[in-house]
Protein backbone atom coordinates (compact mmCIF):
# COMPACT_ATOMS: atom_id res chain seq x y z
CA UNK A 1 0.00 0.00 0.00
CA UNK A 2 1.45 3.41 -1.05
CA UNK A 3 0.28 6.01 0.59
CA UNK A 4 0.44 10.05 -0.96
CA UNK A 5 -0.29 13.11 0.69
CA UNK A 6 -1.56 16.09 -2.03
CA UNK A 7 -1.21 19.19 -0.58
CA UNK A 8 -2.53 22.71 -2.74
CA UNK A 9 -2.77 26.33 -2.13
CA UNK A 10 -5.61 27.85 -3.90
CA UNK A 11 -6.06 31.89 -4.68
CA UNK A 12 -7.82 33.17 -2.08
CA UNK A 13 -10.51 35.27 -4.17
CA UNK A 14 -11.78 31.82 -5.08
CA UNK A 15 -14.86 31.16 -2.67
CA UNK A 16 -15.06 28.49 -0.44
CA UNK A 17 -17.40 26.72 -2.62
CA UNK A 18 -15.76 26.63 -5.51
CA UNK A 19 -12.66 25.27 -3.80
CA UNK A 20 -14.61 22.40 -2.76
CA UNK A 21 -15.77 21.53 -6.32
CA UNK A 22 -12.41 21.68 -7.20
CA UNK A 23 -10.75 19.74 -4.72
CA UNK A 24 -13.94 17.16 -5.72
CA UNK A 25 -12.67 17.49 -9.12
CA UNK A 26 -9.39 15.99 -8.48
CA UNK A 27 -10.46 13.99 -5.74
CA UNK A 28 -12.73 11.88 -8.76
CA UNK A 29 -9.70 12.06 -10.90
CA UNK A 30 -7.60 10.37 -8.27
CA UNK A 31 -10.07 7.88 -7.34
CA UNK A 32 -11.04 7.27 -11.29
CA UNK A 33 -7.02 6.13 -11.30
CA UNK A 34 -7.30 3.53 -8.78
CA UNK A 35 -6.38 5.09 -5.43
CA UNK A 36 -8.56 5.97 -2.70
CA UNK A 37 -9.13 9.30 -0.93
CA UNK A 38 -8.12 8.38 3.08
CA UNK A 39 -8.73 11.20 4.55
CA UNK A 40 -8.91 14.99 3.89
CA UNK A 41 -8.01 18.14 5.38
CA UNK A 42 -9.29 21.72 4.99
CA UNK A 43 -7.21 24.21 6.41
CA UNK A 44 -9.16 26.84 5.03
CA UNK A 45 -7.17 30.70 4.13
CA UNK A 46 -3.92 30.60 5.93
CA UNK A 47 -1.59 33.89 5.95
CA UNK A 48 1.58 32.82 3.12
CA UNK A 49 5.22 33.29 4.83
CA UNK A 50 5.94 35.07 1.44
CA UNK A 51 3.93 36.58 -1.25
CA UNK A 52 3.14 34.33 -4.16
CA UNK A 53 1.56 36.18 -7.13
CA UNK A 54 1.36 39.35 -5.09
CA UNK A 55 -0.80 37.51 -2.62
CA UNK A 56 -0.66 37.57 0.75
CA UNK A 57 -2.70 34.45 1.48
CA UNK A 58 -3.96 31.43 0.30
CA UNK A 59 -6.42 28.54 0.75
CA UNK A 60 -4.35 25.06 1.69
CA UNK A 61 -6.29 21.64 0.89
CA UNK A 62 -4.47 18.72 2.08
CA UNK A 63 -5.84 15.11 0.85
CA UNK A 64 -4.47 12.26 1.82
CA UNK A 65 -4.18 9.21 -1.12
CA UNK A 66 -3.69 5.67 -0.76
CA UNK A 67 -2.52 3.20 -3.70
CA UNK A 68 -3.27 -0.15 -3.05
CA UNK A 69 -1.44 -1.57 -6.13
CA UNK A 70 0.63 1.17 -6.55
CA UNK A 71 -1.07 2.68 -9.71
CA UNK A 72 -2.17 5.87 -9.54
CA UNK A 73 -3.20 8.87 -11.79
CA UNK A 74 -1.24 11.90 -9.71
CA UNK A 75 0.88 12.66 -12.55
CA UNK A 76 -2.53 13.49 -13.98
CA UNK A 77 -3.50 15.23 -11.15
CA UNK A 78 -0.50 17.56 -11.25
CA UNK A 79 -0.52 18.25 -14.79
CA UNK A 80 -4.08 19.26 -14.35
CA UNK A 81 -2.81 21.45 -10.99
CA UNK A 82 0.21 22.81 -13.07
CA UNK A 83 -2.60 24.12 -15.64
CA UNK A 84 -5.18 25.94 -13.24
CA UNK A 85 -3.62 29.06 -12.34
CA UNK A 86 -5.85 29.01 -9.76
CA UNK A 87 -3.70 26.89 -7.67
CA UNK A 88 -0.57 28.57 -6.46
CA UNK A 89 0.99 25.73 -5.12
CA UNK A 90 1.02 22.24 -5.11
CA UNK A 91 2.82 19.36 -3.53
CA UNK A 92 2.60 15.70 -4.03
CA UNK A 93 4.97 13.33 -1.08
CA UNK A 94 4.70 9.69 -1.18
CA UNK A 95 4.90 8.81 2.90
CA UNK A 96 4.15 5.22 3.24
CA UNK A 97 8.38 4.44 3.35
CA UNK A 98 9.06 7.28 5.77
CA UNK A 99 6.22 6.43 7.83
CA UNK A 100 6.79 2.57 7.77
CA UNK A 101 10.47 3.22 8.74
CA UNK A 102 9.32 5.61 11.55
CA UNK A 103 7.17 3.18 13.25
CA UNK A 104 10.01 0.39 12.70
CA UNK A 105 12.14 2.52 14.90
CA UNK A 106 9.48 2.99 17.46
CA UNK A 107 7.62 -0.36 17.84
CA UNK A 108 5.39 1.30 20.26
CA UNK A 109 3.55 3.17 17.82
CA UNK A 110 1.40 6.45 18.04
CA UNK A 111 4.44 8.41 16.68
CA UNK A 112 3.95 9.38 13.15
CA UNK A 113 2.54 12.60 13.91
CA UNK A 114 -0.24 13.75 11.69
CA UNK A 115 0.31 11.05 9.05
CA UNK A 116 -2.98 9.02 8.42
CA UNK A 117 -4.12 7.31 10.82
CA UNK A 118 -3.25 3.14 10.82
CA UNK A 119 -0.65 4.29 8.17
CA UNK A 120 2.12 3.96 10.98
CA UNK A 121 0.55 0.39 12.10
CA UNK A 122 0.86 -1.31 8.87
CA UNK A 123 3.97 -3.21 8.49
CA UNK A 124 2.86 -6.24 7.66
CA UNK A 125 4.39 -7.12 4.31
CA UNK A 126 7.83 -7.52 5.09
CA UNK A 127 8.85 -7.16 1.72
CA UNK A 128 7.33 -4.01 1.23
CA UNK A 129 7.63 -2.45 -2.16
CA UNK A 130 10.76 -0.84 -2.23
CA UNK A 131 10.12 0.75 -5.81
CA UNK A 132 14.12 1.90 -6.50
CA UNK A 133 12.46 4.91 -9.14
CA UNK A 134 9.74 6.58 -7.58
CA UNK A 135 10.45 6.96 -4.04
CA UNK A 136 8.84 9.74 -4.28
CA UNK A 137 7.78 12.76 -6.33
CA UNK A 138 7.98 16.33 -5.36
CA UNK A 139 7.73 18.60 -7.97
CA UNK A 140 8.36 22.32 -8.16
CA UNK A 141 5.96 24.83 -9.61
CA UNK B 1 54.27 16.04 22.22
CA UNK B 2 52.27 17.37 25.38
CA UNK B 3 49.07 19.14 24.14
CA UNK B 4 47.49 22.21 25.58
CA UNK B 5 44.14 21.84 25.83
CA UNK B 6 41.92 24.21 27.40
CA UNK B 7 39.11 22.36 29.08
CA UNK B 8 35.28 24.06 29.95
CA UNK B 9 32.63 22.97 30.14
CA UNK B 10 29.88 23.42 27.64
CA UNK B 11 26.73 21.92 27.74
CA UNK B 12 26.35 18.60 25.66
CA UNK B 13 23.81 19.15 22.91
CA UNK B 14 21.52 16.47 21.69
CA UNK B 15 19.37 16.17 18.87
CA UNK B 16 15.79 16.95 20.06
CA UNK B 17 14.34 14.53 17.84
CA UNK B 18 16.03 10.98 19.61
CA UNK B 19 15.24 13.21 22.17
CA UNK B 20 11.29 13.34 22.13
CA UNK B 21 11.68 10.32 19.72
CA UNK B 22 10.04 12.26 16.82
CA UNK B 23 10.30 9.56 13.59
CA UNK B 24 8.71 11.31 10.78
CA UNK B 25 9.37 15.01 10.82
CA UNK B 26 6.33 16.47 8.78
CA UNK B 27 6.45 19.18 6.73
CA UNK B 28 3.58 20.55 7.99
CA UNK B 29 4.03 20.50 11.47
CA UNK B 30 5.17 24.31 11.45
CA UNK B 31 5.72 24.83 14.83
CA UNK B 32 8.36 22.22 15.16
CA UNK B 33 10.51 23.26 11.81
CA UNK B 34 10.25 26.62 13.60
CA UNK B 35 12.87 25.51 15.90
CA UNK B 36 14.93 24.93 13.32
CA UNK B 37 14.79 28.19 11.27
CA UNK B 38 16.60 31.24 13.16
CA UNK B 39 15.87 34.95 12.21
CA UNK B 40 17.29 34.75 8.61
CA UNK B 41 15.15 32.11 7.76
CA UNK B 42 18.08 29.68 7.35
CA UNK B 43 18.26 26.18 8.27
CA UNK B 44 19.76 26.14 11.74
CA UNK B 45 22.96 24.23 11.21
CA UNK B 46 23.96 20.53 13.23
CA UNK B 47 27.07 22.28 14.80
CA UNK B 48 24.28 24.63 16.94
CA UNK B 49 21.34 22.81 17.24
CA UNK B 50 22.89 19.07 17.83
CA UNK B 51 20.47 17.58 15.59
CA UNK B 52 22.08 13.87 14.59
CA UNK B 53 22.68 13.30 10.88
CA UNK B 54 19.89 10.94 10.50
CA UNK B 55 16.94 13.71 11.77
CA UNK B 56 19.10 16.64 10.47
CA UNK B 57 18.11 15.27 7.12
CA UNK B 58 14.91 14.43 7.14
CA UNK B 59 14.47 18.17 8.84
CA UNK B 60 15.97 19.31 5.63
CA UNK B 61 13.66 18.20 3.28
CA UNK B 62 10.88 18.65 5.53
CA UNK B 63 11.90 22.56 5.57
CA UNK B 64 12.60 22.57 1.91
CA UNK B 65 8.93 21.63 1.18
CA UNK B 66 7.26 24.01 3.69
CA UNK B 67 9.20 26.31 2.05
CA UNK B 68 7.62 25.71 -1.47
CA UNK B 69 4.43 25.87 -0.40
CA UNK B 70 4.74 28.93 1.74
CA UNK B 71 4.63 27.65 5.53
CA UNK B 72 7.66 29.07 6.20
CA UNK B 73 9.54 31.80 4.70
CA UNK B 74 12.39 31.61 2.27
CA UNK B 75 14.09 34.45 3.67
CA UNK B 76 13.20 37.07 5.92
CA UNK B 77 14.78 41.07 4.69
Amino acid sequence: MRTYEVMFVVDPRVSDEDVVTMTQEYKNMITAGGSQITSEENWGRRKLAYPIDKLNEGKYVLLYVGSETGKNSLHEVEHRMRQNDKILRYLTVRTDEDLKRAARRQPAGGAASGGPSGAAGERAGVDEDVAPGGAEREEGV
Amino acid sequence: MARARKVFFRRRKVCKFCADKIDYIDYKDVKLLQQFIPERSKILPRRISGTCANHQRPLQRAIKRARHLALIPFTTD
